[in-house]
């Protein structure tokens, strides 16, 4: 069983192909050597460092929080995308295509149950996850500016959460974004003015859905999405996760 | 020359790091002389051993710590975790379907027009103040004071009793937020009355 | 200037107080970027600007009174004309105020006498928007967006639903959390046509002012809301 090639020979003849050393550079990463290459060398893991903490790895240090926003982060991602191909932006379409989603897509209703779901759970998430970081006091030196990054991704949570509450365009939606929309007018700065700009208009109308589909499903994924990259940047130039209180 | 101890190498987590004064870049006048390209005179070149004090670009504040490998054990715990989510989500979501209600009719007021949850707080604190002025107020205090976090409480020590100014702000703002929304969200019936949540909910997801 | 620098001895910089040219070209160059930041964000803002051309946001061509009588009788007699494609109350002012006089028991006095079929013409924004003779209010509530119910038969008030925010039929505010009375479109008229222009939203009169009709909630034995 070394390289865990095993006796198989088709296995044997694939581990051995060029294509498949050209993808995987080294054995399944089995000894200390080989694990630290897997995550240096992959572009996706080597979001880590080679080694970690010992107690970052424990579940009641971070009770995984920020990685599980970041899951659903990516599983409103590919959610998102499938109901995408059964849905126009369109007043006139847009509750039919709700309704045929739940009830002639395969899976339809599945997936937009999944992407309603995961969507509050994001914000729930991320509103523990940066009670957890208070709680640890890691919003300290050198990582406040990951905490103004932090607060930033939960604006844009709470954006994205918002801007897709619109879509099914059913009484719910409608009312819950003219209230919270006349909200923001409270704020300073925020007038009336940039109601209309919001809205696409004067009232929640054809305008307005297409502005907030737009920015639902472009403008705010790609943001948090940058900005995600710089958190997680800034969480290991600060010197990975931080110690206990 | 001497030597200094890594910063904060074995020094107790909750002093902070004394920067290390400027030293010279090279030390002059260390090492032996080695000699040139064969016949070049003037050309004798120094080899220099010196120790570069510089402060580290990543600010680290590293302690000897005990460290394990990221594959398998932090790999692990995520993997782990997302199979969890994942379940919750798709068992959660074969059951509960999401609310769809008639379609969106500006000319039909529903009996209670509520914002999403996340912002039935602010609703609810709206309903309280002449809305310009708790308007003005809220928001900002809210996320500015939020940002604003890091750089108010600047010192180092991290323990509940250290810091309890900013313990007692967030708290508010937490336990605040969350009994506003919670009122918000359960108590809140038609006319933005007071209801009870077992005798009428009027909370959507 | 002279510096002393670690490694290299004595090094000369520009006089104190003058700028370098390198500085002079950073300087300039950031200026440069910024501004157009600016710009970038400037044009951003006007393309996404709405564009609107019917509607709401529009000019909107109401009809003449008698067209607004076929259709609603009772406009003649006070009751605001609902006009649902720009979600406005359209009201006929002395008629709405002689009908919430005869119905408030004597609280409220009037000296037209109704019907009023043809209000008239007096829309010039330098009269005082109480002494026109129509109205354009918005049911959008002020508070928070609702949409504002016809007048209540009971206290001859409007009475948003949904948080009891309570407006007289001139749209001045009486009761509730809304911040300001009824925000309100320009009326202008047209050879007796009356064109509501909802391009502009104008603000609804702040809370202290009272022209007409000035009853508390609690003067109201009946409320339609809370
Ligand atoms: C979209 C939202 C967010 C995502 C996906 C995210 C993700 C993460 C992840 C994966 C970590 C690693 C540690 C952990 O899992 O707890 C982390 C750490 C951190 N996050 Fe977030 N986060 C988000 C929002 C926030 C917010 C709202 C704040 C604070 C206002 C914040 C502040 C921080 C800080 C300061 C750290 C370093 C913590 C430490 O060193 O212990 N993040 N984040
Ligand atoms: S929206 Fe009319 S009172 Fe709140």
């Amino acid at each position: 069983m070394s390289n865990g090639n095993g006796g198989n020979p088709v296995v044997r003849w694939v581990k051995e192909s060029a294509a498949w050393r050209s993808l995987f550079r080294q054995p399944y990463p089995s000894t200390s050597r080989t694990r630290a290459l897997a995550v240096m060398n992959n572009v996706f893991l080597h979001l880590h460092p080679v080694r970690v903490k010992r107690h970052a790895v424990r579940y009641t240090y971070t009770f995984c929080l920020g990685g599980i926003s970041f899951f659903l982060f990516l599983v409103l991602t590919v959610t998102g995308l499938y109901l995408m191909f059964f849905y126009v932006p369109s007043i006139s379409r847009a509750y039919q295509d709700i309704q045929a989603i739940e009830a002639s897509v395969a899976f339809g209703s599945l997936v937009r149950n999944m992407h309603r779901w995961a969507a509050h759970l994001m914000v729930l998430t991320v509103f523990l996850h940066m009670i957890r970081v208070f709680y640890h006091g890691a919003y300290k030196p050198p990582r406040e500016f990951n905490w103004v990054v932090g607060v930033l991704l939960l604006f844009f949570t709470l954006a994205l959460s918002f801007t897709g509450y619109l879509l099914p365009w059913d009484q719910i939606a409608f009312w819950a974004i003219t209230v919270g929309t006349q909200m923001a007018t409270y704020a300073p700065l925020l007038s009336n003015e940039s109601a209309f700009f919001m809205l696409g208009g004067i009232e929640v109308g054809q305008g307005t859905l297409l502005r907030f589909y737009v920015a639902h499903v472009i403008f705010f994924p790609l943001i948090a999405a940058i900005f995600m990259i710089v958190h997680f940047w800034r969480i290991r130039k600060d010197g990975g996760i931080s110690g206990p209180v | 020359m001497t030597i200094e101890k890594r910063p904060n190498a074995t020094a107790d987590k909750n002093v902070p790091t004394q920067a290390p004064e400027r030293a010279p870049i090279i030390a002059p006048g260390v090492g032996p002389k080695l000699p040139g390209p064969p016949g070049v005179p003037g050309t004798e070149r120094f080899r220099l051993l010196a120790y570069v004090k510089q402060e580290s670009m990543v600010r680290v504040d590293k302690r000897p710590d005990e460290t394990v490998l990221t594959w398998p054990h932090l790999l692990r715990a995520e993997f782990l975790m997302a199979m969890l989510i994942t379940a919750l989500l798709v068992v959660t979501s074969v059951f509960i379907t999401a609310p769809l209600e008639e379609m969106a009719n500006p000319s039909v007021t529903p009996h209670v027009a509520k914002a999403p949850w996340y912002f039935l707080g602010l609703q609810e604190l709206l309903s309280y103040f002449n809305p310009t002025v708790a308007g003005v107020l809220i928001i900002p205090v809210y996320l500015g004071g939020l940002l604003i976090i890091p750089y108010v409480d600047r010192t180092p020590y991290k323990a509940v009793r250290d810091r309890k100014m900013i313990w007692i702000f967030f708290l508010c703002i937490m336990v605040g937020g969350l009994i506003v929304t919670f009122i918000g969200s359960f108590f809140r019936g038609p006319g933005w009355n007071w209801v009870w949540p077992w005798d009428g909910l009027y909370f959507n997801l | 200037m002279t510096q002393q620098h670690a490694s290299y001895g004595a090094v000369h910089g520009p006089p104190t107080g003058e700028i370098t040219r390198r500085s002079f070209m950073r300087r300039v160059l950031g200026v440069g970027v910024g501004l157009l930041s600016l710009e970038f964000l400037g044009g951003t803002l006007a393309f996404l600007w709405p564009n609107l051309t019917e509607g709401l946001g529009s000019q909107i061509t109401l009809g003449s009174a008698d067209d607004i009588n076929n259709q609603a009788p009772e406009w003649q007699n006070g009751l605001p004309f609902v006009y649902n494609q720009a979600n406005l109350f359209f009201v006929n002012v002395p008629a709405a105020k002689a009908r919430v006089a005869e119905n408030s028991g004597g609280q409220v006095t009037s000296d037209v006498s109704l019907p009023v079929p043809d209000p008239g013409a007096d829309v010039d924004p330098d009269i005082a928007p109480e002494d026109r003779s129509v109205m354009a209010l918005w049911r959008k509530c002020p508070h928070l967006g609702c949409q504002v119910p016809q007048l209540c038969d009971r206290s001859e008030w409007f009475e948003c639903l949904c948080h009891g925010s309570k407006y007289t039929v001139i749209g001045e505010k009486r009761d509730g959390p809304a911040p300001r009375g009824m925000d309100r479109f320009e009326v202008l008229v047209e050879n007796g046509v009356y064109i509501v222009d909802t391009r502009q939203v104008i603000s609804g009169p702040p809370p202290t002012v009272m022209t007409f009709d000035k009853r508390t909630a609690s003067d109201i034995t009946e409320h339609c809301v809370g």
